[in-house]
């Protein structure tokens, strides 16, 4: 399994990767470098998770150091107009992530309109995708409002790796008007196949073996910063048609092919405000899935759903060092049955309380100087969407649950 | 002696400005958030360059990469929880520093832009911006040189209760 995450996620995109970083160098530094700057920056944290009811990032109804977090990267800038940029990362969380090193983003960025109000470039090679307030660093706790991001980043389930960072390219653009900073950053991923690990996280076809790929996929982020960030509205759009296959037995000598395509389109509403002691910040995201599955020719599965997550958090600064956080966090698997009853009605033996989790977060933050943070939080947590059910295969889901949460973490 | 009208603003201007200054090294209180406590330093080679709000925005979130000549932007910034950070990030930028940092830091961890150096001191931030191309940081406004007038402008007495407002 770890082979072929590695496979999946990376090896699959290096040759083109490596072909467009070529191309772009030989295009675009025909003219003499004039001067060159890098930089190099990095991070590491580790977690320990306790939890009361049900397990996060692994065994942590016992405590689990089983979650970490680090990555170290670099920046090359040949011109101002030219820059080059690598991630290697690492990270461990329970079934949804396994440790394995991974090329976290990899790209040329040619900006080829540079004025002082306004600029627009392009972006080639594996890029993280703009989405919302915090997909394209979630892996950085220094950049997070918590340890645990809120339920509409799927952090403990299977969208997580979809989310995060794609091979593609990716158009950006921003201007500013007045107090207003308009951005916009549109990407388009390439066709992949996916791993093992992260088709299991996906769906489920009873231990049949199937191939599952992603085509059509982009996402895109517009943007309004006012007044210096002192409000921050955001719109972002993430789509991805994936493409099922699979041999099911109908007879003991003969199978009839599975074939369907998934359509995923996320939309994220995002807004915050920004004061000199709070923020307060705000995102709903709702992910309509239209489900096409045939079997031997004759539809099998027809479905389209609707799941949301909404949040509301706070963040006080007593002073530069130490920081205070609250958050409700809401996250339903229909938006048509918020109550899990008609779902558990048309579905016997299932739990109501399956379908939805509400999530009371309080967190505490302590920073010191640039480099060095300590964060802990509790979770009050009532149903169990949220839960990652192969972390707890061995159990039932405990509706009402909790979850306390350190981490220690440098950057540089 | 009766100093010229105009030059007798900018001396009271500058006795104020080196009372408080004084004060804050003799009683080690940092400068109070007064405009014009807190400068914009740039290299010498882009001194001619006209710098207004929306330019120092793009410079200070790494927007903008270069000056209008084409040299690249080096920006110097001393820590976020500098007082002299949080007194520029609010008057000069209408910001804050953990808006900035947050801007920063989404920017070298997703390989789309540089931070800035942080330099330790103002002191390494005046050297630093005055030796390196293309270099803008900030800075309160240099106590030495308020120093040297206080000493020079003590036999013109206008820090002898010599006012003229």
């Amino acid at each position: 399994m770890t082979d072929q995450f590695t496979k999946g996620s990376a090896a699959g995109w290096r040759p083109s990767i490596l072909h467009a970083l070529f191309v772009s160098s030989c295009l675009l530094t025909c003219r003499p470098v004039a001067a060159l700057d890098y930089q190099v920056h990095g991070y590491g944290a580790q977690g320990f998770v306790l939890s009361d009811g049900n397990n996060v990032f692994g065994d942590s109804s016992h405590g689990s150091v089983n979650y970490y977090e680090a990555g170290i990267n670099g920046s090359v800038q040949l011109r101002p107009d030219l820059m080059f940029a690598a991630q290697a990362a690492i990270r461990d969380a329970g079934i949804t992530d396994n440790g394995v090193p991974r090329l976290d983003y990899a790209l040329a960025d040619y900006r080829f309109l540079s004025l002082i109000n306004s600029n627009a470039g392009l972006r080639i090679g594996q890029v993280k995708n703009t989405i919302g307030f915090y997909n394209e660093t979630r892996d950085v706790i220094f950049t997070r409002p918590s340890i645990l991001l809120p339920s509409a980043y799927g952090e403990n389930q299977g969208t997580r790796s979809l989310l995060f960072a794609a091979p593609g390219a990716q158009l950006y653009t921003s201007t500013v008007l007045g107090d207003h900073e308009l951005s916009l950053v549109g990407t388009y991923s390439r066709n992949r196949g996916l791993s093992v690990s992260q088709k299991q996280l996906l769906i489920s076809l009873s231990g049949l073996p199937f191939d599952l790929r992603i085509r059509d996929s982009w996402n895109a982020q517009i943007m309004d910063s006012i007044d210096g960030g002192r409000w921050q509205i955001a719109f972002s759009r993430f789509y991805a048609r994936f493409a099922l296959k699979a041999p099911v037995p109908v007879t003991p000598s003969s199978a009839e092919d599975l074939l369907g395509n998934i359509d995923v389109p996320i939309n994220f509403f995002s807004v915050r405000y920004n004061a000199r002691k709070f923020s307060i910040t705000a995102e709903y995201v709702i992910n309509t899935n239209k489900d096409f599955v045939t079997l031997g020719g004759m539809p099998y599965a027809v479905t389209t759903f609707s799941s949301d997550s909404e949040y509301l958090q706070a963040e006080y600064r007593l002073n530069p060092a130490w920081h205070l956080m609250a958050r409700i966090d809401t996250n339903f698997l229909d938006s048509g049955d918020r109550s899990g009853h008609r779902y558990a009605d048309v579905t016997p033996g299932t739990d109501p309380a399956s379908r939805f989790s509400y999530d009371f977060t309080t967190g505490i933050n302590w920073q010191h100087g640039d480099h060095w943070g300590v964060w802990a939080e509790y979770h009050w947590i009532y149903g169990t969407s949220v839960v990652q059910l192969l972390d707890n295969a061995d159990r039932t889901p405990d509706d009402h649950w909790s979850l306390f949460m350190l981490m220690a973490g440098y950057k540089f | 002696m009766h100093p010229i009208p105009g030059i007798a603003m900018e001396r009271r201007r500058k006795s104020r400005c080196l009372r408080r200054a004084m004060a804050s090294v003799l009683l080690g209180i940092p400068l109070s958030a007064a405009a014009g406590s807190v400068e914009v330093l740039v290299n010498p080679a882009q001194a001619h360059v006209s710098i207004d709000r929306d330019l120092l925005r793009g410079i200070f979130t790494m927007r903008v990469r270069e000056w209008p000549g084409g040299e690249p932007v080096r920006v110097f910034v001393l820590p976020d929880d500098n007082t002299i950070s949080d007194i520029f990030d609010r008057e000069s930028l209408g910001t804050y520093p953990y808006v900035l940092r947050a801007v920063w830091d989404r920017m070298v961890f997703t390989g789309t832009g540089f931070a800035p150096t942080v330099v330790k001191s103002e002191q390494e931030m005046r050297e630093r911006v005055h030796s390196t191309p293309g270099a803008i940081g900030y800075a309160r406004n240099d106590e030495k040189s308020m120093l040297q007038l206080f000493l020079l402008g003590a036999t013109d007495g206008f820090l002898s209760g010599d006012r003229h407002d």
